[in-house]
């Protein structure tokens, strides 16, 4: 692990007081803008203010826990990164469909699912890669933005509100202006908070116009400064029919925590190759965590802050400090109950301007996810198809309208529909991509190179990485090494490598005894003076250089399978 | 595999280039084992142009280590690329072995 030059104070490391409490309220303050997905949710159904104050006060808490869980590493939990939990609009479109069909305790039990299911997939997600390739991602995060900003538009604008009057549109325009002009021309500190300061910006102006309801904003100087949330609000239910949606935003979320962790592990270590599974996995189980907490106790679905890890990228600041901090923040402002019920009082107006400057950035990172990666047919396919069946859905609600009930929240959300068609579509096309080739070793005439020309050549044709193309190569040769040293019993080796995509595969054959993997490295003494240690650190190494090792031996012939993640 | 010999006060760098593997390690291991015995005691091994090294590598390292120990000398490594240190990572060496960027590291590190 080498330390970037960019990286002023690690994950590990501790800054002074002031840069800590600086940085942690700039985080604060770039997260702040998602709190308009659970408003436009509470809204969607008319919650009463006080409930709704409530909820956020909520919701803060559940932020500051999830932020927590993310970076103190307790247990199997946390990836011990700067990476601060947020309000995700994966679950916007979901939640929204939710709190249409069931009302909030629908919204809340299923949030609890999602949570629990990202929990349960953790383990098993760096294996679903296949399954969820970079491509669908990103076609994913595109339809967050797209469905998500129809859907809360849909729910502020649709025939069934109030028409907004001329003076809405103009708060909504001058909030949104403030905060594109700070974004596009700011420079520092106004450029980091431009959201935030555009929200406070909104609200002044929605108080000028008359727009912030003078009896509501006076009942917030009756409120105590400090109290602890009630709890009398908590409910829960759940439909089979929401499962499907809830799952694909959970998958989503999940994919999200796995890409934000990747990118936290590159900022720390500028020797970085590849993703180290088990921080992921760690950070992932926290996330899921944090959603599940977040339905638990009454609150929309959570998930790693992608502009916070910018931030630490562009300030060098990536102490876990910060983020215990942001953690403390966020649990403090939870018991402010001036500050939540003057949240929920966000105008209309307001929650438009936010809404679509939140969504903006989500749309164009799925643009430039998607076209990530070089784009053969196959994945021209399973992009341009998924996001027909998106639009399809959007443009033609009558689809839904026509749909059978169990059918309603699969084609009625256009990010759900999305995924599917994407899903299918790539698990289809998959069939036929997985490329094999063979080579036959002859005992007496055992060539290194030979053997490393072999895979580096094909690996070379195949467009597989070098870094995973050498590990391979090297388990080769020890492997053939060790196996003519100890255990070859005569007859040819077959060496078979196997690719696709995704997976880089061996499988070494020969007549003769097993080879062992031993978990743990013979001693140094064991290595110096004996054969038996030799061949077990062999083994030891074999097992350590691939990401998965299985042996078998059947009527005289021991086969090998290395296993190397793509 | 090739090994050249370039003295440096008392110190004797050994740069190799090819693979130390199992065919190679027992050459290397005799050549090593011969400036110790000859009172070259302090060795740099230069790993610059050596793109493997498997577990009779390690072994005939650990040997060397010992012998020049043993004779009042020391080991030091030097020039050691990405892939191979990540087999000494594997292998988990890279504690056990004195290493060092360069061979003028190496070689003002052992005449310390």
């Amino acid at each position: 692990m080498k330390r970037p030059p960019s990286l002023v104070y690690a994950p590990e490391e501790v800054p002074p007081l002031h840069v800590t409490a600086f940085n942690a309220i700039q985080h604060v303050g770039l997260i702040a803008i998602n709190l308009v997905y659970p408003l436009l949710v509470f809204r969607l159904v008319d919650a009463p203010l006080p409930l709704v104050s409530t909820l956020l006060a909520v919701g803060m808490i559940v932020l500051g826990a999830g932020t927590l869980l993310q970076v103190l590493r307790l247990g199997p939990v946390g990836s011990g990164f700067l990476c601060p939990a947020t309000f995700s609009a994966a679950y916007l479109s979901p939640s929204l469909l939710a709190a249409k069909a069931g009302g909030l305790p629908l919204v809340f039990g299923m949030t609890l699912f999602a949570g629990l299911l990202e929990v349960a997939l953790a383990r098993a997600l760096p294996r679903l890669r296949a399954v969820f390739p970079v491509e669908l991602s990103g076609v994913v995060i595109f339809m967050i933005g797209v469905s998500g900003s129809a859907a809360g538009l849909r729910s502020l604008l649709s025939p069934d509100a109030s028409p907004m009057s001329p003076a809405e549109w103009w708060v909504a325009a001058f909030t949104l202006a403030v905060m594109v002009g700070l974004n596009v021309w700011g420079k520092g500190l106004l450029r980091m908070l431009c959201a935030l300061i555009g929200l406070a910006a909104g609200y002044a102006a929605a108080a000028f116009a008359g727009l912030l309801g003078a009896v509501q904003v006076g009942g917030v100087g009756d409120l105590p400064w400090v109290a602890l949330p009630g709890l009398g609000h908590l409910s829960w239910s759940y439909e089979w029919v929401m499962v499907v949606p809830f799952a694909i935003a959970c998958l989503a979320a999940a994919m999200k925590a796995l890409g934000t962790i990747t990118v936290c592990q590159r900022m720390v270590d500028a020797d970085w190759v590849r993703p180290d599974m088990r921080s992921a996995t760690r950070g992932v189980l926290a996330d899921g965590l944090s959603t599940a907490l977040s339905g638990l106790l009454n609150a929309v679905g959570t998930n790693t802050s992608t502009p916070s890890v910018g931030l630490a990228s562009a300030t060098g600041v990536a102490s876990r400090r910060v983020g215990v901090a942001v953690g403390l923040l966020f649990l403090a402002l939870g018991l402010l109950p001036k500050l939540t019920t003057l949240l929920a009082l966000m105008p209309r107006s307001v929650m438009v301007a936010a809404l679509l400057f939140s969504i903006c950035f989500i749309i164009v990172n799925g643009l430039q996810v998607m076209t990530s990666r070089l784009l053969d047919s196959r994945r021209t396919l399973v992009i341009g198809l998924a996001l027909v069946a998106g639009a399809a859905a959007e443009i033609f609600p009558v689809i839904a309208a026509h749909a059978g009930a169990s059918w309603r929240p699969i084609v009625g959300s256009s990010l759900v529909f999305a995924t599917l068609v994407g899903l299918v579509l790539n698990l289809l096309f998959r069939v036929g991509v997985k490329q094999t080739v063979t080579l036959g070793v002859e005992p007496g005439r055992v060539d290194a190179r030979r053997i490393d020309d072999f895979l580096r050549t094909h690996g070379g044709k195949w467009g597989a990485r070098p870094d995973v193309v050498g590990r391979a190569a090297f388990a080769a040769n020890q492997l053939v090494e060790a196996v003519a040293e100890n255990c070859w019993k005569g007859g040819p080796l077959t060496l078979q490598a196997s690719f696709d995509e995704f997976n880089l595969d061996l499988r070494l054959s020969y007549r003769g005894e097993p080879l062992e993997f031993p978990e743990r490295r013979p001693s140094e003494e064991e290595i110096r003076a004996t054969d038996e240690g030799v061949r077990r650190l062999a083994g030891f190494m074999l097992r350590q250089n691939a990401d998965r090792i299985r042996s078998e031996a059947l009527e005289g012939t021991a086969t090998v399978h290395f296993h190397f993640d793509h | 595999m090739e090994i050249t010999e370039i003295r440096s006060g008392a110190v004797t760098a050994v740069a190799l280039r090819g693979r130390v593997d199992s065919v190679t390690a027992g050459v290397l291991k005799d050549r090593l084992s011969q400036l110790i015995q000859s009172g070259l005691a302090q060795l740099v091994i230069d790993f610059r142009d050596v793109a493997y090294i498997s577990s009779a590598g390690f072994r005939t390292l650990l040997i060397i280590a010992k012998q020049s120990e043993a004779a009042d000398g020391g080991l030091a490594l030097c020039g050691i690329s990405s892939e191979v240190r990540r087999l000494f990572e594997i292998a988990a060496f890279t504690d056990l072995f004195l290493i060092v960027p360069s061979r003028e590291e190496a070689i003002a590190a052992l005449a310390r």
